[in-house]
């Protein structure tokens, strides 16, 4: 078999390609590494220049990270990609990020307020690695004044980085991966399937990222702006979560911090587009139209923002007894951060308008739909997606018109498009695992205390990349109030399954049990052959005797 | 009727109300069997139309009797009675120490005819009268043809097999010492999954050998007619050989073990909860809101999943739930080849892709009825906890629940318009999924065709009015 031209390349660094370790794993580990570490270098630098607590913890996690990634990166070579293999690569690549990105919360001891142990700081930075890596916004910070600026930054940054992908930008800058990139994003990518904007898809993965990056420069702008010019700090801070639809906010009332209606209308504008596919984004950009009212699915998208807020408005207004003009605002930006799976809040206290868990049971439960649903397929934003809730809602339409005319052939069509059968079927599929993970996630919770409101939120937030739950892990509490640590290490799992849209991580499972019952059946087949051998051997000698 | 007669000894007046209502129904009935023909061949939509329909008069005729009587306040709690009673769901609004041992009877009754009617549809309607292999996922395959080897057979064993089990369970109450009355209350409450007691406290007042009888009694009603057919005919082998039932025997070892281990809850009374839940019959023996939150859920998903094909009982039933989980899992398979042949089995039976959709159309429309059930509660003003045990429970035709609807089913706090919400979740559980979609499905065909029709007579009126000239030679 040729040998592709590329693998017989050198590297700038000299070593011939062939010399090294081919796992397109390890090496996709080694980029998305690097990658981080240049965020931790770059936050360990502002802390350095502002708050100076953190520096240290920031540039030691830099120098490990960069170190780790960089050997993995010139020790390895892509090698070639199996359907298998990138299901496993996009997931172990999730779980080492994850516990790596955890490093600098436990080297500053961010979690150390209030006598926790090694194990718990542990845990809940993992917890808080796993949260913003995968752009949920759940925390269990709750001293937010002692870590430094560059620590808080870099907490901003782990949503910045989860919100595209790391995948996606391994994949950008790294041509030879070629073949089998395009797995690789849509494994990661969220929606059922990854549209391609050009024709090479390192190309394509740059063309994502370049809008990502001019997204969040014109959040930055505009919440400088709308907040006064007061401070870049939190005009960059909040650029990067709402462009990944994160969450996390520097401040412990998020933006209820601010408690101005500017700030939040552009949070709003800002959020709305986070939950909007990037490709349209894209297409806005480069062949300056306007195409999202063209699109079935932003239609869909906004209609049920639209309808979700309306209800809410009216149920605050008659049942919360809330002003009208209040219920307009906590209601708006609460379903737009909760539709779009940011997570955001405008609550200024507990109580306050904006604090959900003290609305009406009718008005939680359309916010936990709408935790349920998540924004467009190919944005930021998580949850089931809009264009899978179409799917199943047209399933469903497709088995009642069968009930009347049951050989029918009906097409389901989004738009003008008929859906194909393998992609309804992959949808199903989808909707139940998900189904089951919420199922699996409350027993699981509650088995580890956690009353039953604060579990069904949390686990439906870990899944739909949320962030603050019902109950008690609401908007103006924290996760380490209302759940234990192995309940916090649960969720913390769900959320990067949810990030990665359930199939990487329980394929890279199955991969591992699938290999595990081989390599029994290899132990087994190895001992009967020895034992033959041995049996040959002894019938042998006593022939010989 | 038959109840009313049954209070004539007793000096009753609610025999009156009876007597008319009963008679009421009588005329409608055979108005019905005269004036409408039953067609050739029945299309599913309107046989499922028909099911639909004949829950919503009995629940209606039901609450007009509970209105007659009296012993219920308004219309509305008649309502919820009623259709409690004919859904088989173990809520109740009656009062024990007012309500005549008449009405107590007739809302025995109702949940035994209720249970009838679900097995009846489930085991000869299905499988049977409409011969439909797309529903499969409802019906009883192959082992439905030994039961059930035509219509008016399979009807006739099933009231002889059915009757036999309630007659069997009134018996095995009668010699714990329970008094008639309340023997047979009990008797129709397990056969058919009711879980009617007529006390406050449903079992909990009752000893330990009544408990016993009732666990006994559920487990069997909760594992359908086929088991009981199989053990009447002395047959071990389908037993042993049916997946479902080993599936639903170790579903409830895990919930009765992960309960009694894990919370320190006694076997006995983990084990009675898990069947009531996992049976859909709703009967308690103690106050299990307060058994702590893992528990809660661990029976929430027990009376999610509920019982076996062929049961009176509701919920997603268990053979449902596995090939769903079966047809996931093969999803997830082909994620990693997406050219590999999947087969999904029942029984030695290999499901068609075809049938596998549907079943998947079908449980995303249970999920979205349980939704839409917990959005009514919810914005019927009940808490969160208790909208989202509220749907969950009535939808699977259970009863109790946590929060406003209370661990025996009172309804205690629950408002007007939460009980009111309860009323069309419980008959769409009932009705099961297919009924209720075909009842949507007819709607939409009949507006549709309004649609055309309307069309049609404004083009033709359009044409009337700038009538085409006609068309001419072209010499002229």
């Amino acid at each position: 078999m040729a040998r592709r031209p590329h693998l017989a390349a050198t590297d700038p660094g000299g070593a011939p390609l062939r010399d090294r370790v081919a796992s397109t794993t390890l090496h996709v580990i080694g980029i998305a590494l690097a990658a981080v570490s240049v965020g931790m270098l770059a936050c360990g630098l502002l802390e350095a220049l502002t708050t100076g607590r953190d520096t240290a913890a920031l540039a030691v996690s830099a120098l490990v990270t960069g170190t780790a990634g960089g050997v993995l990166w010139y020790l390895t070579r892509p090698g070639e990609i199996r359907k298998r293999h990138v299901f496993s690569t996009v997931a172990s690549t999730w779980v080492s990020i994850t516990c790596v990105g955890a490093l600098p919360f436990v080297l500053a001891g961010t979690f150390a307020a209030g006598g926790a142990g090694f194990v718990e700081q542990i845990v809940n930075s993992v917890f808080e690695s796993a949260s913003g890596y995968s752009a949920s916004g759940s925390t269990v910070l709750s001293d937010f004044e002692t870590p430094g600026r560059g620590l808080m930054m870099y907490r901003q940054l782990t949503h910045w980085y989860g919100g595209m992908g790391v995948v996606v930008l391994a994949v950008a800058v790294l041509p030879f991966l070629g073949v089998g990139g395009l797995e690789l994003i849509t494994a990661e990518a969220p929606g059922p399937s990854s549209d391609r904007l050009t024709p090479r898809v390192s190309e394509t993965a740059r063309r994502l990222w370049m809008v990502y990056i001019g997204f969040t420069l014109c959040a930055a702008v505009a919440f400088f702006v709308a907040d006064g010019f007061s401070s870049v700090y939190d005009a960059v801070a909040h650029a990067f979560t709402v462009a990944a639809t994160g969450g996390f906010s520097p401040y412990a009332d998020s933006i209820g911090h601010f408690d101005s209606v500017a700030v939040e209308t552009v949070v709003i504008v800002c959020m709305v587009l986070g939950g909007t596919s990037f490709t349209l984004h894209w297409r806005a950009v480069a062949e300056r139209t306007v195409p999202y009212h063209r699109n079935s699915e932003f239609r869909s998208y906004l209609a049920m923002l639209g309808l979700a807020a309306t209800v809410i408005v009216i149920l605050l207004w008659l049942e919360n007894h809330l002003s009208l003009g209040s219920s307009i605002r906590a209601a708006v930006f609460t379903v737009v951060s909760l539709g779009t799976s940011t997570g955001l809040s405008n609550a200024t206290g507990p109580g306050s308008p904006g604090d959900y868990v003290t609305w009406v049971a009718g008005a939680q439960l359309v916010l936990l739909f709408l935790m349920v649903v998540g924004g467009c397929t190919g944005s930021t934003s998580g949850g089931i997606k809009v264009m899978r809730m179409r799917v199943l809602g047209l399933t469903m339409l497709r088995s009642v018109q069968h009930t009347q005319t049951p050989r029918a052939v009906i097409p389901i069509r989004l738009g003008r498009d008929v859906v194909s059968e393998g992609v309804v079927s992959r949808v199903a599929g989808f909707f139940l695992l998900h189904f089951l993970l919420v199922l699996c996630g409350m027993l699981a919770v509650t088995a580890l205390e956690g009353d039953l409101e604060s579990a069904l939120g949390a686990v439906v937030s870990a899944l739909g990349n949320m962030g603050p739950a019902l109950g008690e892990a609401g908007p103006t509490s924290n996760y380490a109030v209302a759940f234990s640590q192995p309940a916090r290490l649960v969720l913390a799992l769900l959320m990067v399954i949810g990030r990665l849209e359930i199939f990487p991580i329980l394929l890279a499972a199955l991969t591992l049990a699938d290999r595990g019952r081989a390599a029994v059946r290899r132990g087994r087949f190895s001992l009967q052959s020895l034992s033959r051998r041995l049996d040959d051997i002894s019938g042998a000698g006593s022939d010989g005797e | 009727m038959l109840c009313g007669l049954a209070g004539i000894g007793d000096d009753n007046a609610d025999a009156v109300a009876f007597a008319c209502v009963g008679a009421a129904c009588a005329i409608v009935a055979a108005v019905a069997r005269r004036r409408v023909a039953a067609p050739a061949r029945a299309s599913a939509g309107r046989v499922f139309a028909g099911i639909g329909l004949l829950w919503t008069l009995l629940v209606l005729f039901g609450a007009a009797l509970y209105a007659g009587t009296g012993s219920l306040r308004s219309f509305d709690d008649a309502l919820v009675e009623s259709a409690a009673g004919f859904t088989t769901t173990a809520v109740t609004l009656l009062d024990a120490d007012e309500a005549s041992r008449t009405v107590l009877l007739f809302r025995g009754v109702t949940s035994w005819v209720g249970g009838l009617i679900a097995i009846l549809i489930a085991v000869v309607t299905l499988p049977v009268v409409l011969r439909s292999t797309a529903l499969i996922g409802y019906t009883t395959g192959r082992r439905g043809l030994d039961l059930v080897p035509n219509a008016s057979v399979g009807t006739r064993r099933v009231l002889v097999l059915y009757g036999g089990f309630t007659a069997a369970c009134v018996v095995a109450y009668l010699l714990t010492g329970l008094p008639l009355t309340e023997a047979l209350v009990l008797g129709l409450g397990t056969a058919s999954t009711g879980g009617f007691t007529g006390q406050a406290d449903s079992l909990a007042g009752y000893g330990a050998a009544t408990q016993a009888v009732a666990a006994a009694g559920m487990l069997v009603a909760g594992a359908g007619i086929f088991v009981i057919w199989w053990i009447a005919r002395g047959r071990l082998r389908p037993l042993w050989r049916s997946q479902e039932l080993r599936t639903f025997v170790l579903l409830l070892a895990v919930a009765i073990a992960a309960m009694a281990v894990h919370r320190g809850i006694g076997w006995g009374e983990a084990g009675f909860m898990a069947v009531s839940m996992m049976s859909t019959t709703g009967f308690a023996i103690a106050d299990w809101t307060g058994w702590g939150t893992s528990a809660t859920v661990i029976m929430l998903v027990a009376a999610g999943i509920g019982t076996m094909m062929g049961s009176p009982g509701g919920g997603m039933k268990v053979m449902r739930a596995r090939l769903l989980m079966g047809s996931a899992g093969g999803e997830l398979r082909r994620q990693l080849d997406p050219y590999a042949l999947i087969l999904v089995r029942r029984d030695g039976e290999t499901l068609s892709r075809r049938t596998l959709d549907r079943l998947g159309g079908h449980q995303i429309a249970w999920v979205v009825l349980v939704g839409i059930g917990v959005l009514l509660l919810g914005v019927s003003g009940v808490s969160l906890l208790g909208s989202v045990w509220g749907s969950v429970s009535a939808v699977s035709t259970v009863g109790p629940g946590m929060g406003e609807i209370g661990a025996f089913g009172r309804l205690e706090g629950l408002g007007r318009p939460g009980r009111l919400a309860l009323v069309p979740l419980m008959m769409g559980g009932r009705m099961s999924i297919p009924p209720l979609m075909a009842g949507v499905g007819l709607v939409l065909h009949w507006y549709r065709a309004a649609v055309r029709r309307s069309r049609f007579l404004v083009v033709r009126a359009e044409q009337r009015r700038h009538p085409r000239p006609e068309p001419t030679n072209g010499d002229g």
